[in-house]
Order: C-alpha cells, then structure tokens, then sequence
C-alpha cells in the first residue's frame, strides 16, 4: 500500500500538467534560513550530494542540459531558480512534486543546505543570511532532546521528545516522528510515523530479521517529520535492535570460478598428476635415448 | 629361429623394428634389400631445385601473410570481422581443425598400430610428419587470435587449473613433443644406414644425421632399448591425443551456449579429427607416392587399406553428427531451435547440407566401392573432404554465437553478422602454409618413409617364402 | 634369471655402464632441476612478498560524514593511490558487502541515461556497451518491454570459471571485475557469458589519448586498453566512495535500486527512497535472467506490469519527442 501512495500521486500530479510558475512555497516557509556560513567546505559537499542526487534530471549547472521532463527541471544555475530564496528552494528540496521526489528521508537539513550552498555559487550576487539560534517554531527558545531506547522484549523502540529551555522542560506532544535506519546508500524508513503521546513518548515497532553489523548493531535515527517546524532535531544513536549478520564471503570456497589459488583441489591434483607422469614417460624415453647413444658409443670404441 | 616364433613376435610389434630378429640383420639377404631400399628412398633426400622453388614460394607467401599479421598488431583485432556479437571466428575454426588433423598421428600409429595392422608400417612416419606440423601450428594459430600476444608467458605464470585453455596449452604441447619423437625414435637406424649413402648433399645434412642418429650400430641391445622406448611412446600418446582434442572441445562444451552446451563434444571432436586426419594423409600419401616416386612402396593396396579406415572413422563421425543435431532437433528447445533452424533451413543451411553430405556422407558411401579405393579417385575424395572438415569446423565455431540468449541490439550492423576479412584469411593462410613447410622440410631433408623396417620385411618375407 | 647368466660377458659390461651413466646423469639432472626449483622458489617468494606488503594491515579512520571505517594504512600515505593500491584493493573488494541490483522494468521507458552515464563515466564509444538496453518479448502474445542489461555479475560466473590467467574475478563483494593489466584478449570470457555482458576492445580505446597519463584504476577500468575487454562493474569506484552507480542515479525514471544484500536494502536511483530488498522483491515477483543456467546472477528484474506508459518502438521515446519540440 505504501508503494502504491507515491506512485498514485506521481500520476496525479503528471495528470494535472502542473507548470512551473504555480510552485508556491508557504509564506512561514519561505523565510527559512541555514544555521551556518557557506563556505568552500560546504560547497563541495554540496557539489558531491548534487552530483550523486540531481545531477541525473537537472544535468550541470550553467549548462543548460537538463532533462526534458513535465514540468521540466531547468537549470539550477538559472535566473528562474536563483530567484527562489533559500528558504523556498529548501522547501522545494524537501517535499518535491512531480516526478521531483521529496528527499525528506533522503538528506538531512544540513545536507540540504550544503546543497543550496553549491547552488549559489552560481549566483555572483547572493549574500547568504544565517539564521543565529537554532529553534523550533513550536517551541521558541527551547532546545528539542530525543532520547531512545532499545527494548530487545518485544523489539521496540520506545522515544521521548522534550523541550529543554533555561526555565523549564516541557514533553513534545502530538507531533508526527518517523524512525529510520541508515543503510549504505539512504534511509530506511522503519514502522509507520507516529505521534508522540501527551508525555512527549513514541513506540516504534523494528521489523523482523532486519540485519545490522555482526554484533546486530544499527545506526537508528529519530526524526520529526515536519522538519519545517522542528529544523533538523533528531537523534542519532547505535542500538542492538538489528539482526547479527554472520555473512561470509563470497569468494570464500574453492570452485570454478575461484582463482587459481581457490581451485577446487581435485582439479589442480589432476592437472599436476598428469603434466608429472606425462613428462615424466618422456624424460624416461630421452634416458633410453641417452643409453642407445652410450651402447653405440661403446661399440665403435671396442670395433677399434 | 624358425618361422612361427618369428610371426609370433611380428603380431607383437609390429610397426617396431623386430628386435629379437638380431640374426635378419646380419644376413646377406637384409644388406641387399637395405641398399636397394635406401637408394629408393633417400633418392629423394636432396635440397634439389624443385625443393628450394618450392620454400621459396611457401616464403614469399608466408612473408605476405605476415605483413598482415603486423598490420592486426598495429591496429588490433579491429582489422578482423570479429566483433563483441560473433568474438571467435575463422581463427578458431582455424585452430580446432589444425589440432583435430594433428590427431591422425595417433590414430594410425597407435590405435592400428598396436592392433596388429601390418600394411601401416610404411605410412605411420608420414601420419607422424602430419601430426607434427599441424600440433606445432595450432599452437601459433592460437596466438594470431590473442588480443595481447605479448602476454602469452602470463598463461604460464598465471595459469588457472580450472581454465580448458591452460589444459590446451599444456595437452598441445606435450603432444607436439610425444609426436616429434614418435616421428623421429623409429627414424633413428634409418638415419645410422642414410648417413653413408648421401653423396653430393650438403655437409651440414650429413652432419646433422650423423648427430641425430645417436651412435646408431644395430647393435641388439640398441634394438631392445629402442623398441621399449616406443612402447612407452605408443601407449603415453593414446591418452595424450584423446586430451588435447577433448579439452579442444571443452573451450565450446563448457559454456552455456545453445549448439556448443552439449554432452558428447569430446567424441564428436575426436570422431571428426580422425575424418580429417585420415583425408590429409591420404594427400600426403599420393604425394609422396607420385612426386618421390615411391609407388612400388606406397601402393594401391595402401590406399584401399587406408580407404577402408576413412569409411570406418566417417560412419563413427555421421553417429556422433546424428546425435549432436538429431536429440535437441527432436526437443526444440526455444535456444536451441533458433541454432539449428539456422543451420538446417537458415543463413547457413548450404553450407551445412553441403558439409554434411559431400564431406561426410557421399565419400562415405562411394569409397565402399573398392574401385574408387584407388590412389587418384581417393585424393579427390580427401581434398573434398579435407576442405568440408575445415568449413565443419566454421559452422562449430560461427552460427552459435550469432543467437545469443539475449538479442543482440543497438550494434552497428556489422558488429552482429561476422564477415571474415581479407586480413583475417591472410593470416589464416599464413598457418597453413607453415604447416606444408614443416612438412616439407621433414619429408624432404629425411627419410620419408622406414627403410630399416621395410628392409627387415622384405628380407623376412624372401626368408618365410624360401 | 637365467637369462642374465647366459649373457655375455661384453653385455654385463655395457649394463654397468649404462647403470653409472644414467646415475651420473640423473645426479646432473637433479643438480639442474633442484636449481631451478630453487631459484623458482625464490622468485616466488619474491613475488608473494611484492604482493604482500601491500595488503597487510588496516587503520580506522574516521570520515568526512563522521563514520568509522577501516580502510588499508597504504592509502592513508597515498592521497592518490598508485597502481599497487588499486590492484590490491580492487581484486579484494569491500569486505562485508554483497552488492546487489534491482530493475524495475515496469519504469522503464528506453530513455538509455544509464547507457549514456555509462560511457560517459568509463569512455566509451555509442555502441560500446557496459550496460545496454534491449527490446524485449519472449513470444507473439506476450509484451514487449525495454529491459537494461549490466553484467549480472554471477555468483556461479561462467566467464570468470573459463579465464586462463585470473584476470577476470570475483571479489568478496560480489562483484565480477577485470584487470585489463592482466587480461590476454583470448576471448573465452565473451564465448562463455549467457548473457552478452562483456565488450572487447577491437581497436584502440576511445580517449586513449586523454588517459595517457592516469592511473589505470580497476574499478573503473580506465584507462582502457586495446586488445582487453571490458564490461560492467557496477561502477566499483563509486561504490567504495559510498555513491551509488553512474546508471543507477542517472536513470530519470526510477527504474534502478541499488543496494547491499548484507542490509536487506536497497536504494532507488532516482528518487533515493530506501526499501527492503527482501519485501521489494516478494511483492513485486521478482525473477532473475535465465536462472536455469545456475548462473546466480546478483541483478534482479521486477516484471514489466501495470506501466503507466505505452511502449513505443526505441527512437520515439518520450524523451527524444519532448527534446524535438
């Protein structure tokens, strides 16, 4: 069912022949800013996440030579796209439309930013603004604490979100979490998002047989699903929630396709065993040769 | 020594010179025949002009060839019709018949050899001269189908036991070696009586005997030695020249293509070598009967002999050619069809019908006839079939890699149907004519045929009848 | 034995000398062999050590994106590594992964940017293929559908088994390469794929010229050399630098997810969703190409069903009508 919700709205929305001028970001949205200065370091960064994440539709900046797509990608490096400001383009990054997919369980926020900062160095009269202290919308002036932990019983994870601020500490309520694991190449969305209880709490079910390092270890991470409103609090944290995975190499047995040295052992006795005895019977007919030689030899000797 | 045991001892060894027999080389009788024997054949033994014109040609020939063989060194493979589609072509079509005629050497010297077949004595050294030169070619045929010939040391540094090549290359080699003293062991008195009976030769061929005969005295002992020797020969090269021809057929049997994905590729290689090893010796044999004139040697009971042989390896071929095409004919299945409908009614299907049944079938039938078991109509026969035996090998090699499993797209057209190139023949052309110059030189510059032993049987059979 | 009594006195002699001729040869024989196994075992085990001393021991790092990794203390000197170091940890692999793709040829609309990606990435002609895509329909009645082809990198791989001088093989990782400093262009790795995954290069490479200088990296395959083949490597390079294949993220269609096996993961190119291998596979009826060979192939299909596209015959794609007007 999940499956079927994203490529449904892919339809819908390609159906609907969306332009590009009726893009519009929220207004509270547009505003959004990053929490750091871009620099060379963020810029590469963001060179590497573009070329592994929008180079294939959006092609190279500057070069005009995006993919003909409805509604077309264009070209970041474009007057069209600059125009956008940073709160806009990430807000675009996030959610996507059309065949543009949301990246929301792709990059994180500061990826994100990273992005938009290699896109702006296309852009000679950008001025970045950074946004001074990270806070929530929802909660001013309080820092966002996620805790996890894992329980091996019943393979849960069990989360609680509060708001620390200098006066007080208050539970996170009712607001949509998603947990995810980190695999080699993205995200993997764990369980259905939840929402967090009146004390702040969520319960996540880890599917079954889910494979993490040899000790089971994985890399779980908690996220709020309006980023918009929480900006990139989340926690990150190793927990024993996997499956430990005891997965041999695949070069590990002798066979055929193995290397010489992974031969399988009867192979290399046959080859070895029939290169000595055949060269050795030849040998054995040189020596007789060799001893015809010495009779002659021999004989010619005593004849005189 | 009387008679029986005599004859005892000949169904023993037979194309061995008779060891025992120390008295038949002290009689007169054998002397004589000795003289005239040796006369009628070492005759022949001359860098006479007809020879030189002859190297000459095979030269210049060669020396063009390889001007094309530089040129795909230059170039790379590009400069042949192979291509990602069709990656094995004449080259290897090239290579599987020059390593299946080579097999005749052990079929006449051994198999009817060891069988007690008397009448192959004459024309085993000239099976082996064939088995010779067309084992030590196929070795350099291989390499003109490299794309980095510079690294063939790497098979021997890097050998993988799991890969047919490694055995081919190994199996082709030993056999060359086994071979070349097969051809030359039993040469060893000839070249003791020919070494003071060549006046007017080069003193450099003179020498060359008198180092290659090995202090030759027919002493008895030396006969002893020597025949044991062959023995080990005999028998070493019967398992030798089944290897290399079936793991000649394993670089095709052990992929999974339909029309190389089969079973009985080893006896069916083997079968058709035996065809096309026995149709070379037939020419060879007609050569050397007319241009040496040895036809009081080489004689028509010969060819009839040796007919009957071809009629017997061409009905073991046809079985074997029954089963590969009839049993996945029958079943059809999807990959399989695809082959064989091109081959049967396809692209291909002349030259197939034309193979199948003018190399195989019809010489068949028409050598039953003991009229066309004659010297000419035989010779015509074997170069027919000797051609068909190379294109058989093209339609081995070729039509299956035409309809890979997966459909070959998006390819400039002519990366898909393989045309061979002027270059590619060239080169061809190159190993063949390297072959009639091995084989030149080891029929010209030695004995062609046994003297010692046709000596010995032409004595004994005066003895026998007395 | 009485035949050795019987014999005269001259033949005893000859035997005796005989039998000390072939000692004293056989002795000569076995100084020369001995030598030579000497001398060969040195050259070996000079060898070894060559090969050795460049895969020994290991260093934790940690990385850019604040992950621990190990990775071989030689690459922590080399910023660029040579060609030791490539080979070395090229023919090894990555230890731990077992790479694996899915295709989901029910996206696939023919638009052939893993194709050009491709070449782009591994220099390669237009009708040079690392990665192809075909027309397909197994009979009248049933669809035709555009299907890509990589190498399916086996894990019973008919081509590796064939190879004379271990040029091409497989890595712990799963990965099928080739090292073109190795390779013999014999050919019989083309012969014995089932599924036309390999190219040879029958003339000199394309940017032959331009790759002069570089390293030649083996899982990249580049430079390229002529009279070597090449094919498929599941872009090898990206991998260990944690991005996912040149045609994996170039498909604008999400038709590619690419992942490791070990994880149960794998990630969609294009629309980077992350999903498990084992459900993406039971609900969509995954199948692999010709599994009767026993190939094992670690490239899955998902059938061509419910398209929300029409087929249309390769040339009018839906890109390149777009692109005309």
């Amino acid at each position: 069912m999940r499956k079927l919700i994203p490529a449904l709205t892919a339809i819908l929305l390609l159906g609907t022949r969306l332009s590009a001028q009726d893009w519009t970001v929220p207004d509270d949205r547009k505003g959004r800013l990053s929490t750091f200065a871009f620099d060379d370091e963020t810029r590469k960064t963001g060179q590497k996440l573009y070329t592994a994440n929008c180079k294939s539709c959006h092609g190279i900046p500057g070069e005009d030579n995006w993919l003909r797509l409805v509604p077309p990608p264009g070209d970041p490096a474009s007057e069209k796209f600059q125009k956008n400001s940073d709160g806009e383009m990430f807000y675009k990054v996030v959610t996507g439309r059309g065949q543009m997919p949301s990246f929301r369980t792709v990059l994180s926020a500061n990826e994100i930013w990273a992005l938009i900062s290699y896109l702006r160095s296309y852009n000679q009269g950008y001025v970045q603004q950074v946004m001074q202290l990270i806070t929530s919308s929802a909660y001013p002036d309080a820092e966002i604490r996620i805790a996890l932990a894992w329980n091996s019983a019943d393979s849960t994870v069990d989360i609680s979100a509060t708001a620390v601020s200098e006066k007080s500490s208050v539970a996170v309520t009712d607001a949509e979490m998603q947990l995810m694991v980190q695999r080699r190449f993205g995200h993997l969305a764990v369980d259905e998002p939840r929402n967090t209880d009146s004390r702040g709490f969520v319960r996540f079910r880890m599917p079954a047989g889910l494979p993490g390092d040899t000790a089971g270890n994985v890399l779980v991470m908690a996220r709020f699903t309006d980023e918009e409103t929480f900006g990139s609090a989340g926690k990150d944290t190793i927990l024993r929630a996997g499956m430990p995975s005891f997965n041999e190499s695949l070069v590990a047995p002798r066979a055929m396709w193995n290397t010489a040295r992974k031969a399988p052992v009867w192979i290399i006795l046959t080859y070895l065993g029939g290169v000595l005895i055949a060269w050795g019977f030849i040998m054995l007919v040189l020596l007789k040769l060799r001893d015809i030689f010495i009779i002659g030899e021999n004989s010619t000797l005593n004849n005189k | 020594m009387n008679s029986g045991s005599r004859a005892k001892l000949n169904t023993k060894n037979n194309i061995i010179p008779d060891l025992m027999a120390g008295t038949i080389f002290k009689s007169e009788r054998y002397r004589q025949k000795v003289e005239s024997v040796s006369a009628d054949i070492l005759r022949n033994v001359s860098l006479n002009r007809g020879f030189l014109l002859w190297m000459g040609f095979l030269t210049a020939v060669l020396l063009a060839c390889l001007y094309a063989y530089t040129i795909q060194l230059r170039e790379g493979l590009g400069v042949t019709g192979l291509r990602d589609i069709t990656s094995w072509g004449v080259y290897i079509a090239n290579f599987v018949f020059f390593v299946a005629t080579s097999l005749v050497g052990m079929l006449i010297s051994c198999v009817l050899g060891l069988s007690g077949a008397k009448w192959v004595k004459p024309i085993a050294r000239i099976a082996e001269i064939i088995a010779v030169a067309f084992a030590a070619v196929a070795g350099l045929v291989i390499i003109s189908d490299m794309g980095r010939p510079d690294r063939l040391p790497y098979v021997f540094l890097f050998g993988r036991f799991q890969s047919p090549i490694l055995w081919d290359v190994t199996v082709v080699t030993t056999y060359f070696f086994v071979s070349l003293l097969l051809w030359f062991l039993p040469m060893i008195p000839d070249l003791a009586i020919a070494k003071d009976r060549l006046p007017g030769r080069p003193a450099f061929l003179v020498r060359a005997y008198e180092i290659l005969s090995v202090k030759w005295v027919d002493h008895e002992k030396q006969f002893e030695i020597l025949h044991k020797a062959m023995r080990i020969l005999l028998i070493l090269i019967i398992p030798l020249a089944f290897a290399i021809h079936t793991v000649t057929s394993w670089l095709f049997a052990v992929t999974p293509r339909p029309g190389w994905d089969s079973t009985i590729f080893g006896p069916y290689f083997i079968s058709g070598a035996f065809v096309s090893g026995t149709a070379a010796v037939v020419i060879a044999m007609y050569f050397f009967r007319v241009s040496y004139k040895l036809e009081k040697y080489i004689t028509d009971f010969h060819f009839d002999r040796i007919g009957r042989v071809l009629i017997l390896v061409s009905v073991l071929y046809f079985y074997f050619n029954l089963n590969e095409f009839l049993v996945p004919g029958y079943k059809l299945k999807t990959s399989d069809a695809i082959h064989l409908r091109e081959l049967f009614a396809g692209h291909h299907a002349f030259l197939f019908w034309g193979v199948q049944l003018l190399g195989l079938v019809i010489p068949a039938i028409l050598l039953l006839f003991r009229k066309i078991r004659k010297p000419l109509p035989m010779l015509v026969i074997s170069v027919v079939v000797l051609a068909a035996a190379w294109l058989k090998r093209y339609i081995i090699v070729v039509p299956p890699q035409a309809h890979p499993y997966l459909p070959a797209q998006n390819y400039p057209v002519e990366w898909i149907v393989y045309k061979p190139t002027l270059i590619e023949i060239a080169v061809s052309v190159a190993a063949i004519v390297l072959v009639l110059m091995i084989i030149t030189i080891l029929s010209k510059l030695f004995p062609v045929l046994p003297i010692q032993e046709i000596a010995e049987e032409e004595a004994l059979a005066k003895n026998e009848s007395v | 034995m009485s035949e050795k009594k019987k014999k005269p006195a001259e033949e005893k002699n000859l035997d005796e000398i005989l039998d000390t001729s072939r000692r004293d040869f056989l002795k000569k024989v076995g100084l020369v062999g001995s030598a030579a196994l000497t001398g060969a075992a040195a050259l070996y085990s000079g060898y070894r050590f060559e090969k050795e001393k460049h895969s020994g021991a290991t260093i934790k790092v940690l990385t850019e994106d604040n992950r621990l990794v190990e990775i071989p203390v030689e690459q922590v000197k080399d910023y660029k590594p040579g060609l030791k170091v490539y080979q070395t940890r090229g023919r090894e692999g990555i230890e731990g992964k077992r790479w694996v793709m899915v295709i989901d040829l029910s996206k696939c609309r023919n638009a052939r940017k893993c194709v050009e990606a491709c070449q782009d990435a591994h220099h390669l002609r237009p009708y040079e293929y690392h990665i192809n895509t075909l027309v397909m329909q197994e009979s009248k009645n049933t669809p035709r559908y555009f299907m890509p082809k990589p190498c399916q990198h086996c894990d019973n791989p008919p081509c590796v088994s064939v190879c004379p001088v271990d040029a091409t093989f497989k890595r712990q990782d799963g990965i099928v390469l080739i090292d073109n400093e190795r390779c013999i262009g014999c050919r019989f790795c083309m012969s014995a794929c089932p599924y036309s995954a390999r190219m040879f290069h029958w003339q000199e490479p394309l940017a032959v010229e331009g790759d002069k200088e570089r390293v030649y990296d083996i899982e990249l395959n580049v430079p390229h050399k002529k009279g070597t083949i090449s094919k498929c490597l599941f872009s090898a390079d990206r991998l260990r630098e944690g991005i996912m294949p040149y045609c994996v993220s170039a498909c604008p269609n999400g038709v590619f997810y690419f992942g490791d096996e070990n994880e149960d993961a794998v990630t969609n190119g294009t629309t980077k969703e992350t999903v498990r291998l084992s459900e993406l596979l039971e609900q969509n009826g995954a199948y692999r190409l010709l599994p009767e060979l026993g190939t094992k192939p670690r490239v899955y299909y998902l059938p061509p069903k419910n398209r929300i596209f029409e087929f249309r015959e390769p040339g009018e794609t839906e890109y390149k009508e777009q692109h005309n007007t």
